[in-house]
């Protein structure tokens, strides 16, 4: 039998409803875990046991009166210290918003909420989304479960690394040059970042509104669909929430790729960054058995991942240092020194530069969507390396650029990372999946495919 | 860049604090912003528009 922590969200939510599992059960076997492992992988800034426990009882009793609300229901998440969960504070990791107390949920806590999901605690993360991994900060940074010596990719790192752990089944993140998928990909896990517009983010502190997604990691495919289900959906109070019909993300994860035609990006990690061998060599293993599953595969270019990051840079810096900027005056000394050397930047962009950007962006969205007229989907690179040690700063300094996922947040693509393989050092390397805007189902059908192909999902990191 | 430059760079977006604190990082941070902004190229079509674009009403 699984241990009740490597349940996913779909076994345990079939648990529940078979009543050989209570939510009472699994909180409090997740608790005794978070206790025994925390304390060497800092996924969380706070751990708040006592609402979970008043939330899974709450969970155990409708559902032991049949009044099931869905497939989340008892089901526990993690949430990144970026997102409003009410009464906790949101400290975005950082000792400027220490005590800043949230008074109401995010919207996406709002739905997962009402979904039954229970709210496990506030989950580390780089400072605002962009300054780690750091040890200047008022908590300690997220370390990787497959060897805690090394880094679990960020921002959403403690997402990343509690799921991973086995600390929750599912988390959620955020995702503006990366966040969601870096840890995925550095956790051997699924990170999903949705089209842009398809999940609100009021509630979530901005770094880059243009940018920003919010976006679900977990252990399988199909929980990533759960979670996208419950989150998804029109905000008219967020100014990029897009009305759209998209919905029932899991519908076809069972109907495999022989019909769909896929995109290999080989020049992002062959000529723009070549990547690690260890990289390459998964990437082409995952090309491989997508053709063997029937999928037809070919090679496409699109621009350079040069250019894809500067846009990225201009635009994030512009943006996020319009909403740091007074801090930056007044507390300089208060941010880590990663986050003041990454916000600072903006002050010292022109406007002419960031439209300039803006202008330069929409090019390349154009150029993206008319390979994907061709194509369902894109597959690529996500890291170009295997983590890297986290007392090891000029090697994180090197390797943390070395991505392909920011041109899909200038891009606003639906964008999946999940794990490819394990390294000689033991560590997961990753794949990337892209697809056409609000065809998030398809980028997940893919993904499934592959992982009923492969036995990454069933890998667990040595930690017990 | 330029010291001067600068330093009249960072005062005018309001930085002296961290211009005392962390010039270091101010430097650091100057020069990013040149190297970033550098590597972006901005379309020669006067007409080009920029995304995401002014929509009427409230949101996308």
């Amino acid at each position: 039998m699984t241990a009740l922590h490597w349940l996913t969200a779909a076994e345990a939510s079939r648990a529940f409803a078979a009543k050989t599992l209570s939510p009472v059960e699994l909180v409090r076997a997740l608790l005794a875990r978070i206790d025994a492992l925390d304390p060497k992988l800092h996924a969380f800034i706070r751990l708040d046991a006592q609402g979970a426990m008043d939330a899974a009882r709450a969970a155990e009793a409708e559902i032991s009166q049949g009044r099931i609300r869905g497939p989340l229901h008892g089901v526990p998440v993690g949430v990144k210290d970026i997102i409003d969960v009410a009464t906790l504070p949101t400290t975005c990791h950082s000792q400027v918003l220490v005590n800043n107390v949230a008074k109401t949920d995010a919207v996406v806590i709002q739905k997962l909420r009402q979904a039954g999901a229970i709210i496990m605690g506030k989950l580390s993360t780089h400072e605002f989304a962009i300054g780690g991994p750091s040890f200047d900060l008022p908590f300690p940074p997220a370390r990787n479960p497959w060897n805690p010596d090394y880094h679990p990719g960020g921002s959403s790192s403690g997402s990343g690394a509690g799921v991973c752990a086995g600390l929750f089944p599912v988390a959620l993140g955020s995702d503006t040059g990366g966040s969601v998928r870096n840890p995925a990909s550095a956790c051997g896990i699924v990170g999903l970042k949705p089209t842009y517009g398809l999940v609100s983010r009021r509630g979530v502190f901005p770094l880059s509104f243009t940018l920003d997604h919010v976006g679900p990691l977990t252990r399988t495919v199909a929980d990533n669909a759960l979670m996208l289900d419950a989150i998804a959906g029109h905000d008219p109070a967020d100014p990029g929430s897009k009305a759209t019909q998209a919905r029932y993300f899991g519908r076809t994860l069972d109907r495999g790729v022989r019909d769909l035609r896929i995109g290999f990006v080989r020049h992002f990690h062959e000529t723009d960054m070549p990547a690690h061998p260890e990289v390459t060599a998964g990437l082409e293993d995952v090309a491989r058995i997508l053709q063997a599953e029937g999928a037809e595969v070919r090679t496409v270019t699109l621009p350079s991942l040069t250019e894809f990051s500067g846009i990225n840079r201009v635009i994030l810096c512009s943006e996020a240092w319009s909403i740091h900027a007074p801090w930056l005056r007044e507390r300089p000394g208060e941010y880590g020194q990663l986050s003041r050397r990454r916000l600072l930047p903006g002050a010292f962009m022109t406007a002419g530069d960031y439209v300039g950007a803006q202008r330069r962006r929409l090019e390349l969205i154009a150029a993206v969507e008319d390979t994907l007229r061709d194509f369902d989907v894109l597959l690529c690179a996500s890291s170009m390396d295997p983590s890297s040690r986290m007392d090891d700063p000029e090697e994180t300094a090197r390797t943390y650029p070395r991505q392909a996922r920011s041109p899909f947040n200038v891009t606003g693509h639906p964008a999946l990372a999940m794990m490819a393989g394990l390294s000689s050092g033991g560590l997961p390397v990753s794949v990337q999946f892209v697809g056409r805007y609000f065809e998030d189902a398809t980028v997940l059908r893919v993904a499934a495919a592959y992982e009923r192909a492969t036995p990454w999902h069933q890998k667990r990191p040595p930690i017990g | 860049m330029d010291q001067h430059l600068l330093e009249s760079l960072a005062h005018a977006a309001g930085l002296q604090k961290a211009l005392i604190e962390f010039p270091d990082d101010v430097a650091a941070a100057a020069a990013q912003a040149l190297n970033n902004a550098g590597a972006v190229q901005v379309p020669t079509d006067p007409t080009a528009e920029p995304w995401p674009p002014m929509c009427p009403g409230i949101g996308l």
